[in-house]
Order: C-alpha cells, then sequence, then structure tokens
C-alpha cells in the first residue's frame, strides 16, 4: 500500500494540467507492468505513463506485477475491470508465453492498443572467439553445428526468440547457453565465456567501440540509430528482420466510445516529439502505431513464434 | 598517487556541490527509513524514485539513488537487532548475535557496533574503488560459472561453520534449503517445477516472506510464550554508546569484515550474502572462545555488518568500470543512466570522468551523512524495546505483512510469510538454526544455474571444476574448511562413545 500511494503521490506531481477537458477518463489510470521495476520494459512504460499522463491530464500509476515470464502481470490485466482505466505491456515474450506455459493467457484474451516500437536484435561475437563477419559466423555455424556458443535469455526469453528466430531463417545450429538477462549474458561474452550473443545494441554498442567484442550485424531494414556503423543483416546478405517489440494492451470488452478514446489518446502521447526524443535518449527504437498494427504484429509473430518453439520442442502447452 | 588525488579533488567538487549534497541526503534519508521498514527494500524504492530523476543531471540521480542503496544498509541491521527481523539477505547474520545482544540489554552497543563498522567499511571501500577500481573489475571478468560454482559451494560450507549447534542438523538445513530453492522455472528449460500449478511459484520462493516468516514472526511466537509475566523483551536498555573496551574488541573484526565484503562484493549473485556469512565464519574460526558467538558476541555483529557494507560499495566496481551490474540494484541504476543517454562499457570513466569520480566522492559523504544521522537515532530505537510486547508485536506483524506485499503485490507471499512463521516455530523447538537454511535458498537456484551452465560449456565434462585454477582455488578451500569443522566433531564424538 505504501509503494502504491508513493507512486500515486509521485504520478501526479508529473501530471500537467489537463489538455483536453473530458469526462474520460476523469480518474487516475493504471499501467500494468508484467516485469520487475528499473528494467527496460519498466522504463519503456514509465515513459508511456508520463506521456499520457500529461494526454489524459490524470495521474497514471505504474503498476509493477512481475513473475512467471510475464504472465502474472498479463493475468491481472485480462482480469481489469475493462472500464479504460487500466492498461499494460504486452510484448513479443508475451506471445510466446500460452506455447510454454498452460496458464498464461494468449493474445485472444487482450484488447490491442497502441504500438510502442520494436527493438531490433543483433548478434555480437567475443573478442576470443575470433569471429570476423556475420558471413563467418554462419558459415563456422553450418560447418559444426552446435560448436559455437551463444549467450541468450532462458526459453521464451527476447534473446533467446531471438537466436531460436535466426537458427531457422539462417538455417544454422548453435548451443543456446541460457543467461538471467542481458547483463550477466555481456559479461559472460567479455570473459569469452561464451563465443557470442543475440542482444540488443544499446547494451553493447560501448563494448563494440572499445574493441571488447564484435557485433556482427543488425536485423532491422534500416541501421540503429544509436550505432550507424553497424550494418544491417541485409546489408550482408542476409534478407531477416527480427526484433522484440512492446505495445500497449487492455482488458476484452472497454466500451467502444472509451475504447476509442483510450486508443486515441494513447497514440497521440507517443506521437509528441517530448516522448520520442526521452525515448530516443534512453536508446528505444520508437515506432508508434494504432491498434489495427499492434493486432497484426501479435498475429503475425504468433504464427512465426509458434513454429519456431515447434521445431525447438518447446511447446508443451495448447498444441495446435 | 598524483592522479589520484586530483581525480578525487574533482569528484569532491562535484559531491560537494549544494544539489548533490542535497541529493546525497534525500538518498540516505530515505535510504535509512525503508531500511527499518521490514520489507520494503532499497529495490523498490529507488525503481519508484527513477521517473523523478529524469529531470535531474545525471550525475545527481545517481548520487541520490546510490544513497539509498547504502543508507538501507545502515537501516536493515535496526529491525534485525530489535526484532530479529532480517530486511535484507545480507544481514539474516547479524540477528545471532545483534539480538542476543539486545536480550541482554546491549541493544544500544550494538546498534552502534553496526553504524561504526558500516562506516568505517563503507569509506575504507571507497577509497579502494578509487586507487584500484578499473583493475578490480577486471577480476570480476576472470570468473566463469565454473568458479561461481565453488564460490557457492564455499559459502554454503561457511553455514555449516557458523551454525552454533550440531553439525548434522545445519547441514540439514541447508539441504532443506537449496530444495525449497529448486521451487520455480528450470533454468535451462523453462519448465514449472514443484510450483503446485500456482504461477506465484513459477519465480520461485521469494527471500522476503521466507525470512520474516522465519525469523520474525517465529520470534514473536516463542516470545509470547516463554514471557510469562514481563511486558518487555529486554529486561533492561544499558548503555546507548560501546566502551573503549568493546570497541577494542569489535575494531579487528571489523578489519576482518571489510576484507571479506570489498572482495566478495565484485562477484555477480550473492556478493553481499556471501561475503557477510563468510565473514561471521571467519571471525568463529579466529575467535579465542568460538561459543561465544551466537551469543551475544559483538565480533558477530561488527564483521557482517562491516563485511555487507563492504560488499554494497565495491558492487559498484564493475558497474562503473565495466558497466556490468552484478545485482539487481546496480541493474537499475544502469538503467538510470541509460535514460540519461549514457551507454553502459568500461568507457565511463574517460568519457564522464565528473560522473565516475563525483560518484565516488557521494560515496563517502554519504557514509559521513549516515553515521551522523543514524548515531542520534540510536537512542530513539532503543526505547522501541521499553514498549510493552502487547503493542510491539501487533505492530511487528503489521508491518511485515505490509513489507512483504510491497515486494512484488502480492497477497500470496503474505500467506506464505504465514506458513513459513510456524515452520520457524517448529524449527526453534527442535533447535534447528534458520541462517543456514536460508543460505542454501539464496544460494542453491544460484548454484544450479552456474552448475547446469558450466556443464553445457564444458560439454558435459565434470573435470572442469578442477581444471580451472580459480575453481579449484576455492573448491580446495571449501573442503579444508568443511575438513576444519568435521574432524573436531568427529573426534569428540568418539571421545564420548569411548567414555560410555
Amino acid at each position: 500500500m505504501l509503494r502504491r500511494h508513493l507512486m500515486l503521490i509521485g504520478a501526479g506531481a508529473l501530471a500537467a494540467p489537463a489538455v483536453h477537458a473530458q469526462s474520460f477518463p476523469g480518474a487516475p489510470m493504471t499501467l500494468i507492468v508484467p516485469w520487475p521495476a528499473g528494467g527496460g520494459s519498466d522504463i519503456a512504460m514509465r515513459l508511456i505513463a508520463e506521456a499520457a499522463s500529461k494526454q489524459f491530464g490524470v495521474p497514471v500509476v505504474v503498476d509493477n506485477r512481475p513473475g512467471a515470464a510475464g504472465s502474472i502481470g498479463h493475468r491481472a490485466l485480462v482480469n481489469a475491470r475493462p472500464d479504460g482505466l487500466t492498461f499494460g505491456m504486452f510484448s513479443t515474450a508475451g506471445v510466446a508465453a500460452p506455447y510454454l506455459n498452460a496458464n498464461a493467457n494468449t493474445i485472444d484474451e487482450l484488447e490491442p492498443l497502441a504500438f510502442f516500437g520494436s527493438d531490433p536484435s543483433a548478434i555480437q561475437a567475443s573478442k576470443a572467439s575470433g569471429i570476423t563477419s556475420l558471413a563467418d559466423f554462419v558459415a563456422r555455424a553450418r560447418a559444426n553445428p552446435g560448436k559455437i556458443k551463444n549467450g541468450n535469455d532462458q526459453p521464451g526469453g527476447a534473446s533467446f526468440l531471438a537466436v531460436a528466430s535466426y537458427e531457422k531463417m539462417m538455417n544454422f545450429r548453435i548451443q543456446k547457453v541460457p543467461y538471467a538477462g542481458y547483463a550477466p549474458t555481456v559479461q559472460a561474452l567479455l570473459a569469452g565465456e561464451v563465443d557470442s550473443a543475440t542482444v540488443a545494441i544499446p547494451d553493447t554498442i560501448e563494448y563494440h567501440r572499445e574493441g571488447k567484442l564484435k557485433i556482427l550485424g543488425v536485423s532491422s531494414p534500416t541501421r540503429h540509430f544509436m550505432a550507424p556503423e553497424i550494418p544491417t543483416f541485409k546489408e550482408q546478405g542476409f534478407d531477416v528482420d527480427v526484433g522484440s517489440w512492446r505495445c500497449v494492451a487492455g482488458p476484452k470488452g472497454i466500451p467502444a466510445d472509451r475504447l476509442k478514446k483510450l486508443q486515441d489518446g494513447l497514440l497521440a502521447a507517443m506521437r509528441t516529439e517530448e516522448f520520442a526524443t526521452r525515448a530516443r535518449t534512453a536508446g528505444f527504437t520508437i515506432q508508434p502505431g494504432d491498434a489495427a498494427v499492434t493486432l497484426a504484429r501479435w498475429r503475425a509473430d504468433d504464427t512465426l513464434l509458434y513454429g519456431i518453439l515447434d521445431e525447438a520442442g518447446l511447446v508443451k502447452a495448447r498444441k495446435r | 598517487m598524483h592522479d589520484l588525488i586530483s581525480n578525487l579533488a574533482m569528484g569532491f567538487g562535484v559531491a560537494l556541490s549544494l544539489q548533490n549534497i542535497g541529493l546525497c541526503f534525500i538518498g540516505c534519508v530515505l535510504g535509512t527509513a525503508i531500511g527499518v521498514l521490514p520489507g520494503i527494500g532499497p529495490l523498490p524504492t529507488v525503481a519508484m524514485l527513477l521517473p523523478f530523476t529524469f529531470t535531474l543531471d545525471p550525475t545527481g540521480a545517481l548520487i541520490m539513488l546510490a544513497g539509498v542503496f547504502y543508507g538501507a544498509q545502515y537501516g536493515g541491521s535496526t529491525t534485525a537487532i530489535l526484532a530479529r527481523l532480517p530486511g535484507e539477505t545480507s544481514s539474516v547474520v547479524t540477528c545471532l548475535d545483534g539480538y542476543a545482544m539486545a536480550l541482554k540489554g546491549q541493544a544500544g552497543t550494538a546498534l552502534a557496533i553496526a553504524a561504526i563498522g558500516s562506516v568505517f567499511a563503507g569509506i575504507a571501500t571507497t577509497l579502494l574503488i578509487a586507487a584500484a577500481g578499473p583493475p578490480l573489475a577486471d577480476v570480476a571478468l576472470l570468473f566463469q560459472s565454473a568458479d561461481y560454482v565453488a564460490v557457492m559451494l564455499l559459502g554454503l560450507v561457511s553455514a555449516v561453520v557458523m551454525a552454533h549447534g550440531s553439525v548434522l542438523k545445519a547441514l540439514l538445513m541447508i539441504l532443506f534449503g537449496l530444495l525449497l530453492g529448486t521451487v520455480g522455472t528450470d533454468v535451462a528449460s523453462g519448465d514449472y517445477r514443484l510450483t503446485l500449478g500456482l504461477d506465484m511459484l513459477a519465480d520461485g520462493l521469494g527471500f522476503v516472506p521466507i525470512s520474516m516468516g522465519l525469523f520474525g514472526l517465529a520470534e514473536i511466537m516463542v516470545n509470547l510464550e516463554t514471557m510469562a509475566g514481563r511486558t518487555t523483551i529486554a529486561k533492561k536498555v544499558g548503555s546507548l554508546w560501546p566502551s573503549r573496551a568493546v570497541l577494542r574488541q569489535a575494531f579487528p573484526a571489523m578489519l576482518r569484515g571489510t576484507a571479506m565484503g570489498a572482495a566478495f562484493g565484485i562477484l555477480p549473485g550473492g556478493g553481499p550474502t556471501i561475503a557477510a556469512f563468510s565473514a561471521y565464519s571467519l571471525e568463529k574460526k579466529v575467535a579465542r572462545d568460538p561459543s561465544r558467538l551466537g551469543h551475544g558476541a559483538v565480533e558477530g555483529v561488527a564483521a557482517p555488518e562491516a563485511a555487507n557494507n563492504a560488499a554494497t560499495q565495491s558492487c559498484f566496481i564493475p558497474m562503473l568500470c565495466l558497466g556490468i551490474p552484478p545485482n539487481a540494484l546496480m541493474a537499475l541504476m544502469v538503467g538510470a543512466m541509460m535514460v540519461h543517454g549514457i551507454q553502459p562499457g568500461p568507457s565511463i570513466i574517460t568519457k564522464q570522468p565528473e560522473l565516475f569520480w563525483g560518484m565516488i566522492a557521494s560515496m563517502a559523504v554519504g557514509n559521513v551523512i549516515l553515521v551522523i544521522l543514524n548515531l542520534p537515532l540510536i537512542g530513539i530505537w532503543v526505547k522501541l524495546l521499553q514498549v510493552p510486547y502487547a503493542y510491539l508485536f501487533p505492530a511487528i506483524i503489521v508491518f511485515c505483512a505490509v513489507g512483504t506485499y510491497t515486494v512484488d503485490s502480492s497477497t500470496g507471499d503474505v500467506v506464505l510469510m504465514a506458513i513459513f512463521g510456524v515452520l520457524g516455530y517448529v524449527f526453534r523447538k527442535l533447535d534447528c538454526e534458520p541462517a543456514p537454511l536460508m543460505l542454501g535458498l539464496v544460494l542453491g537456484p544460484l548454484l544450479e544455474e552456474n552448475f547446469r551452465r558450466a556443464m553445457v560449456l564444458s560439454d558435459g565434462n565434470a573435470m572442469v571444476f578442477l581444471q580451472r585454477p580459480i575453481s579449484l582455488g576455492f573448491l580446495i578451500a571449501a573442503a579444508l574448511l568443511l575438513a576444519a569443522v568435521l574432524l573436531p566433531s568427529i573426534r569428540r564424538g568418539r571421545q564420548e562413545a569411548f567414555r560410555e
């Protein structure tokens, strides 16, 4: 309770006067973050909460409900009262979760609201591995399947899904070694414990510039704004687009008029100059999109990730 | 040397600006407050403060957040000593002798020694970071999964050493802790284990509900049973300030604790926890009369408190010098830097010298603020022991419940705390100590994760633990320590058998 109160005061202090006086929302809103406070997702959502608070003219309280790879927060979101005052974060890992965990909610149980952006994935090689380029990496991985050791999340996590996608799309096989998050993965890469990793650009660019590891490429259509010197996969002959995205979703059953105001308001908040600057400074690639864009991404990834997980023998619930 | 002085001078220039002293003070006050409240740890507090730092300059923001972190370590020992409630994993050990001292009417002395030990360790470690941070940071990169396994084993063995009852019971409690640590998600396959179909168990059993139950609630039950007629738990309050003799006794322990803490803090994972447990075991090994420890020996407070504070400072080394956060809180600090557009990496020292040296200097400033803040408070804290227990214990239960709930906003954790409270009472009746169990619970998942990773990386070759020199060294140390504990007790057992 204490924490909630403090957060409420916090959000209230940040909230600017209402831009448009409207009947909705007219009450404090809650943004459920299914990850612990302080991580990348939490920071992204706190930026949204701040922008949404200005947009709607009410405090937006961030409620961290971490646990079970996001499933606990997603359940809280699905079960929230559909009055438009509660919404929350949903991401790539959430699409994969129901195939790994029978208790996890599916995309059919959520209402898409707005798209935040997709952080492109990348492949990094350790200094000790001697890997020189993406082509070299792929050639080595194909020549000796399972010999290259790659640091990544536990099964179902963002960097795990990224490496599993690369394996399927680029036709190679490496040994996936699970680490609890990006920081220990980067440490293992610097120490030469693993040969490669599949973590995000902002977490590794400084080490690349210092020559402590090598970023082989970024798997997005365009180069990353923070690392313009890193070529894309496509430039190196591999037409692969893999990233992990974040969006905002709500429970099913929000009345249509409220739903529209909520979707429009969130999109408008994310399209402000101030929000874009803050998000870029923090290293996020943002591509604000509406509910239709969000839903299309869910459906596309649902099919893609099911195939990847099925092939890896990881589909433990909801066989298709 | 000249560089060091000029760098530190620049750092103090930054840290002693009016704004930064103010932020440091706010951080320290908040940290002390949340440290005293059981359960509410520095992690949610720093996360909550994060949005406020968006508008500050990054150096000021980090100075404040760091203040919350080490401030909480000062506050954390308060409840451990007064109510046998460990607020943090690293203050579990302080409960043993700290609370025993409080029962003997030496609560003031225990609190003062904890504060002095903390400030000594804090300042000594800050100087260490300034003088040797970057080379020390590279040490963290020498450690691989197999080496962490050996470090964890050493930590577990030290829990056997510190137990003052039967060695067999301590071993069983460690095993029980390790068993509890297997609840949750399998690190390699992502399968759920022993979760009873409950999502709340998917990430394992939380440290806070279990320690609150085993230590805090169990203590309340025992007190209510044994108090018969008395109204307060401590008979007398005694002097607030430690005598010169006590300080002389505590000082070598502080030195040893600081060394332990500074060394273990650099390693990811259970750094401060292993440091505190190891420091306590060391005290027990070097003490002339080891049986005093566990019954209110001042070294038993000084060493672990110095160790956990030294470790909380030295865990800044890999974060600041390499950009690698060794624990969740340091990860938050990296998050705070990224919000301000500073990418984690080894270039922070060269690209942001004012931030780097300013933060280091602010830790020295913060430690001084904390000791000035905390010493006068001791008088107030000690008075709490004179509050009739009939009013005190319901308040403690409420604080425990609130603190436990706030960790994950989970009512399930409050139920878990109640269950472990009952279990803790049963353990007390059976003369089984909960501290080794807590260490097993904390280190078990780390041990498993690193062990399985080491096996994957070595393609299933178990010899890797003997081939790597670091791992081999720690394994030998663990074996020697275990032999040192077991041999006398076996010999004693034989003697007793012969006597019969």
